[in-house]
């Protein structure tokens, strides 16, 4: 504090004097380039989460009703139908806000922005290829668009402007990590079975979506751009936390799915 | 964890990255700058390495590689685009800038 009363008004980070600019890719405390983790503590970290994810779908399997429904030999059509619709409409909402997360991300890491704009520029219109696929099993374009989404669909494209406005990017990138990662373990799977109960050349359009995500290492993909975002421990123990908050809305949404589907039709012929 | 080493002449600067690292790391890892790097997608042009030795081990270029490569009077065999290259083994390479 000077003899005014002001604080020193000099804009300094660490020892070094800086003009006013700031969000401009470096954080205040990591003004040169060098990542909170090397290659190798990112290799080590990520095998750590890869492991928390594997006990996440054990749990997943066991928590969430019906789980494994598209996985079996009997689909039921609503619920196929239905979850189409709403993965196209999940796309729809969550690519804005994942475009204004590039916003963020480049704010503090061009690197991780570079990675990202490309892992988006790949996903961006794949509600398409969802869409190509309701149209194979008879629901229009106007019957997709007249369906309003499911509460828990809406409550996801909400966190992520909680997260955006409150916590910053890294929870938005959280969510592409754990569902790439989960998609290239379980979506091949779950096609094969897609061939047998609702046909091969109707789930064409998942397929391609499919193809992306493997072809395209999307998991690597987005890791790449997490990586850069971690700065400090906090950092990695809000990650972990982000990834079971998204299972938990995700959850929340297969158990609407369910609840709208399967269940109500028990319901009714009971 | 697998590890393989990228050596980068002229100085001889070794670089130590995980299995398939990119080679866009070694920026993060050492504080030189021995290959320089620009646009880091394969369009610019400036990171054009000489691949003396393990050719295999940086991957195989894609056909918009090969056709940049060729156009910037570098075609094929050994010569890559070391922003377009990941770490499968050990490495010697020089940027072209100093052949
Ligand atoms: S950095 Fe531009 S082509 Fe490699």
């Amino acid at each position: 504090m000077n003899c005014s009363g002001k604080r020193s008004s000099t804009h300094k980070k660490g020892d070094k004097k800086m003009n006013r600019v700031i969000n401009v890719g470096y954080g205040e405390h990591t003004p040169e380039r060098t990542p909170f983790l090397n290659a190798t503590a990112s290799a080590k970290l990520r095998t750590e989460i890869d492991e928390q994810l594997d006990q996440q779908v054990v749990e997943w399997y066991a928590n969430v009703s019906e789980a494994a429904h598209l996985e079996g030999k009997n689909v039921d059509s609503e619920y196929y139908k239905r979850n189409l619709i709403e993965t196209a409409w999940r796309i729809r909402m969550l690519r804005v806000a994942e475009a204004k997360a590039l916003v963020e991300i480049a704010k503090v890491s061009p690197e991780a922005a570079q990675v990202w704009a490309n892992y988006e520029q790949e996903e961006m219109l794949h509600d398409e290829l969802f869409i190509a696929d309701l149209e194979k099993v008879g629901v229009s374009r106007e019957q997709f668009l007249a369906t309003e989404p499911y509460l828990s669909t809406k409550l996801l494209s909400g966190y992520f402007s909680y997260l955006l406005d409150h916590e910053g990017p890294l929870g938005v990138v959280a969510y592409s990590y754990l569902v790439e990662y989960v998609n290239v373990k379980l979506e091949p799977r779950k096609l094969e079975a897609l061939k047998g109960s609702v046909g091969e050349s109707n789930i064409g359009g998942q397929i391609n979506h499919s193809h992306t995500d493997v072809n395209e290492d999307h998991p690597g993909e987005v890791w790449e751009a997490v990586r850069h975002l971690l700065r400090s421990e906090d950092d990695i123990a809000a990650f972990k936390r982000y990834l079971r908050e998204h299972q938990t809305i995700l959850g929340q949404y297969f158990e609407e799915l369910h609840r709208d589907t399967i269940a109500k039709a028990e319901k009714q012929s009971a | 964890m697998t590890q393989y080493t990228l050596t980068i002449l002229p100085t001889g600067t070794k670089v130590v990255l995980p299995a398939k690292s990119r080679l866009t790391e070694i920026e993060f890892e050492i504080l030189q700058k021995p290959i320089p790097f620009g646009c880091r997608s394969g369009s610019c042009g400036v990171c054009v390495i000489e691949v003396l030795e393990g050719s295999d081990s940086l991957g195989q270029p894609d056909d918009n590689e090969l056709d940049f490569l060729e156009d910037l009077g570098r075609p094929g065999g050994d010569h890559r685009l070391a922003c377009q290259c990941r770490l499968y083994g050990n490495a010697k390479v020089r940027p072209a800038a100093d052949t």
